[in-house]
């Protein structure tokens, strides 16, 4: 079995995790004297200044510093992301790659701030990110552009009431005129008028199911002299979202509260998640959750607004007849649909970054090349920036720009897509590429890498890779390798590559 | 009280675990009155009216229809096609088809052989029990499979082929057709006829989470199908489930271990070590690395690959991984809706795919290489509802190249070179 060889046996140490009650104790008290404060924290009320902070590359959009993210269980401590580094660019993709449990998934959700409390928490780090926010005024609320004619006068436009006046849709003919039919008595007869001859009247137009048809008009608002109120035009976008003042500005995500995440969350930076399953609510509309974003993150945005802009949206992902799956429940759609949904509704709050945690897993391989079609095509236009985790390296080598190699909480790899794919160099990266069949390449037999991912409560203090590794030399049995940068945007951690600092 | 709550919770797994043991036993998820009917497209009149059934009789073969509809194929205008009536002359082809087959010897050479395999579930019944709308899950189906081969079976979600893997080891009962193991036909067997086949037909189930029970500890798990079987002299079952383990990469201290001790590819592990206990020819592997990661993957697809080699192994390989089928495979199966769209050796389905879903199927998988933009064929839409399949061909509603007598008559399923089947329109269709 050479495949388990390198596996310690078991033996002797075979209870080494069970903890007695005693022991647990200790654990939990010592973590919740860490928890406590780290919520308090996120709960206290923060002035901005506290969480502003600067890029240190203004090109770029996210920077990740030094990031810890712990969960503090009762068998102890996981290091679920343990001093991970990286950084997004402006309009870039950004791929993290890596096995189920090696921090991928928990690196998003910290940049979400969306951990599980009290037990998972930023323990330590920065991640800063450039927000393009309304600017906002001393009472702290968005100030809105105004519309202009070309002599840079501000243009009008009358205000309407509130509520509509109800007003029946009449029936016409080809060429326009109203039809009438005859007035009808309760016992169906036909009423007679003054002269003798049936009554007419118009006649209302009904729909399939023989409802009357109304249609709302808009009307408008007098003031006391019998004039229509007039008030300043105000911008909108091409989907016909109000337009405001916006401004860029650097924040720490780490440092921030939990109340101040709102103004990011779902509208800068959106995610779209692996199970568009359970990621919808089965009990709305599509419409009904897609609207709320654009009625939640944008002011002044009415009802009618926020159903054009859904609707666009469901539009922009290549949804075939908006209007039916804007008044559908999530179960009526195919996987396919719900994913190109919550796409939508991630485009709704016209992010600057999108975290795509998973997005293709879940589906069949034609409706994922769909997918991944819509993705590289939806980036084009919203100048935005993709951070895509997923498992599968044909994916990152399609979508991504700069791919980030992640092993058990910390990045062994990383650098442009090209470098990783053509001259890998952590062992884990060549194992991984070695690993998967492809489709063009024919070999016998797989390449494997022994072994499992090492338990994530107490890791070793030396190389987390050292036990499955074939490359080992005698550095690894020393200290957890440092990041070498090799090239301008590859960096790697892996003793192998050290030789010169041993040199010297 | 609590302590009474953990025993409950603790038992519902393993409370599944006992169904799905009786399933194999028990077979049938219809009873047993209805399974025998094959349902035909027309609803066969009730027995009581005699008198209405030779007014089907001749309202079936009419000439006057047919004609119209040869005239329709032949113009190329499908303006007044009877549909209806197509799919009732086509559905009484395979009838007769099967019907002819009926009697052919079993492939000596085979060690699998099925014929025509219908696999229906009733999805709604009228008071009567009459029912109304049948699920085709796996709707006529027919293939070989020679002794140490491996046979992928690819297609997306729903199109039947974990189902057909069920029905061929008898988990279901299949609706109609011939399954052929070792040369006798086990599709009408009952249950307890095909106990001591189950020694040799085996399965390994997609999730390693759910498939193991957790009361058990690993050598109570391995060393239960030879105890079933008495494949092996009661003394000696401890000393060969070792020898099994071992040689599915399993320690031996594992012995005492309970499932949920160990990660997910080495529960797999214990999945195969399980199936291939009581010395199987036929594996049927279904999608047995999906739920693992890419390292632990290669691990397994080895072992499997290690173990055929050993032992002989049949496999019957089913998976929505492309690349790992390729990997794996000799002979690969594309299904889609149900049917069978192509059939070949790997060598001749990978460098010419001839059907177009097999085309767009192999261009859509992710090619791990930044240099290469492919063409890509993007499929548009969902695959249909299998309960409602398109008319004519099943793939016409997303097929690039459908043509206007893909949507009205179906394509046949023909062998265009030695041992590869398309069933397609783009390929000429008459025999010759």
């Amino acid at each position: 079995m050479s495949e388990n060889e390198t596996q310690k046996p078991a033996h002797g140490k075979k209870n080494s995790h069970y903890l007695t009650g005693k022991e647990i104790r200790a654990i939990v008290r010592s973590n919740n004297k860490i928890t406590r404060a780290l919520e308090k924290k996120k709960k206290r009320k923060a002035k901005e200044s506290e969480f502003l902070s600067e890029m240190k590359n203004p090109s770029n959009i996210l920077e990740i510093e030094d990031l810890h993210t712990y969960f503090f269980t009762e068998q102890g401590v996981v290091k679920a992301v343990n001093g991970v580094s990286f950084e997004i660019p402006q309009g870039a993709t950004v791929g993290v790659v890596g096995e189920s449990g090696c921090g991928k998934s928990v690196t998003s959700m910290s940049i979400m701030q969306l951990l599980q409390g009290p037990y998972g928490q930023i323990y330590s780090g920065a991640i800063r990110f450039k927000s393009y926010d309304f600017k906002r005024d001393q009472k702290g609320k968005p100030i809105p552009i105004w519309e202009t004619d070309e002599n840079g006068e501000p243009v009008y436009e009358p205000v309407y009431e509130k509520k509509g006046k109800k007003v029946p849709v009449w029936e016409t003919d080809a060429e326009g005129n109203q039809v009438l039919e005859p007035v009808l008595a309760k016992d169906g007869t036909p009423v007679l008028g003054e002269d003798g001859t049936p009554a007419m009247q118009p006649k209302q137009k009904r729909d399939e199911k023989g409802k009357k048809l109304f249609t709302v008009e808009q009307v408008l608002k007098l003031d006391a002299d019998g004039n229509p109120v007039m008030q300043p035009k105000q911008k909108r976008d091409e989907y016909g979202t109000l337009k405001f003042e916006m401004e860029e500005k650097t924040f720490d995500i780490a440092q921030m509260p939990m109340r101040e995440m709102y103004r990011l969350r779902g509208r800068q930076i959106a995610m779209i998640f692996q199970e568009p399953m359970t990621s919808l609510n089965p009990v709305f509309t599509i419409g009904n959750q897609l609207d709320e974003v654009t009625l939640l993150h944008f002011p002044g945005s009415t009802k009618a607004d926020a159903k054009r802009r859904s609707i666009e949206m469901l539009n922009l992902v290549g949804i075939a007849m908006p209007e039916r799956v804007y008044k559908s429940y999530p179960h009526e759609l195919s996987g396919g649909m719900r994913q190109r949904v919550m796409i939508s509704m991630a485009l709704a709050g016209d992010p600057r970054l999108i975290i795509a945690d998973e997005p293709t897993t879940a589906l069949d391989v034609t409706i994922q090349a769909q997918i991944l079609d819509l993705l590289r095509d939806l980036k084009s236009r919203i100048n935005g920036s993709i951070l895509l985790i997923t498992h599968d390296l044909g994916i990152i080598a399609e979508m991504a720009d700069y791919v980030v190699v992640m092993y058990a909480g910390r990045i062994i790899e990383r650098g442009t897509v090209s470098e990783i794919f053509h001259h890998p160099m952590h062992p884990y990266t060549i194992g991984l590429q070695k690993s998967k069949p492809t489709m063009d390449a024919d070999s016998d037999s797989l390449f494997n890498i022994p072994g499992n991912v090492p338990n994530p409560i107490d890791m070793p203090d030396y190389c987390y890779f050292r036990e499955r590794c074939s490359g080992c030399i005698k550095k690894c049995f020393g200290d957890y390798p440092e990041m070498i940068q090799v090239s301008p945007t590859h960096f790697v951690a892996c003793h192998l590559y050290d030789k010169e600092k041993a040199n010297d | 009280m609590i302590d009474e709550e953990k025993n409950n919770e603790a038992a519902s797994p393993a409370a599944e675990e006992v169904e799905m043991t009786e399933q194999t036993e028990n077979d049938a998820p219809m009873s047993e009155d209805e399974a025998p009917k094959e349902p035909e497209n027309e609803a066969p009149a009730p027995e009581g009216k005699p008198s209405k059934k030779p007014e089907r009789k001749e309202a079936f073969p009419d000439p006057a229809i047919e004609e119209k509809n040869a005239a329709c194929v032949a113009s190329g205008d499908f303006t007044g096609f009877n549909d209806e009536y197509e799919a009732k002359k086509e559905a009484a082809a395979r009838e007769e088809k099967a019907k002819a087959d009926r009697d052919l010897p079993a492939d000596p050479d085979a060690l699998l052989e099925v014929r025509h395999l219908k696999m229906y579930f009733p999805l709604k019944k009228s008071i009567g029990g009459k029912v109304s709308l049948w699920l085709r899950a796996v709707d006529d189906i027919s293939f070989k499979l020679k002794p140490g081969e491996t046979l992928g079976i690819v297609g997306e979600s729903g199109c039947g082929k974990t189902t057909m893997g069920r029905a061929i080891l008898k988990l279901y009962r299949p609706t109609g057709g011939q399954i052929f193991f070792e040369g006798k036909d086990i599709a009408k067997y009952k249950p307890k006829e095909m106990r001591p086949l189950r020694t040799k037909m085996q399965i390994i189930f997609q999730d390693p989470y759910s498939s193991l029970p957790p009361r058990s500890t690993v050598g109570g798990i391995l060393s239960e199908p030879v105890k079933v079987h008495k494949t092996v002299p009661k003394s000696e079952i401890k000393k060969y489930v070792l020898q099994v383990m071992d040689q599915c990469g399993l320690r031996d201290y594992y012995y005492e271990r309970y499932p949920h001790e160990f990660s997910g590819g080495q529960r797999q592990r214990i999945c195969i070590a399980r199936a291939l206990s009581v010395k199987p020819r036929l594996v049927v592997c279904d999608e047995p690395v999906s739920a693992l990661d890419v390292s632990i993957q290669a691990q397994i697809i080895n072992l499997l690959r290690r173990l055929q080699q050993e032992m002989g192994l049949t496999y019957m390989f089913i998976s929505h991984d492309l690349s790992v089928v390729k990997h794996i495979s000799d002979r690969i199966g594309v299904m889609y809706l149900g049917t069978m769209m192509e059939f070949g050796d790997k060598k001749s389905i990978f460098a010419h795919p001839m059907h177009p879903y097999t085309q767009a199927l192999f261009s859509a998988v992710p090619n791990p290489n930044p240099d290469v933009k492919m063409d890509r064929i993007v499929l548009k839409g969902d695959i249909p509802s299998p309960a409602r399949p398109p008319m004519g061909c099943k793939f016409h509603t997303r097929c690039p190249y459908a043509k206007e007598i893909c949507k009205h008559v179906a394509p046949v399923y023909k062998e265009y070179e030695e041992g590869h089947f398309v069933a397609c329109h783009l390929y000429p269709q008459e025999e010759e």
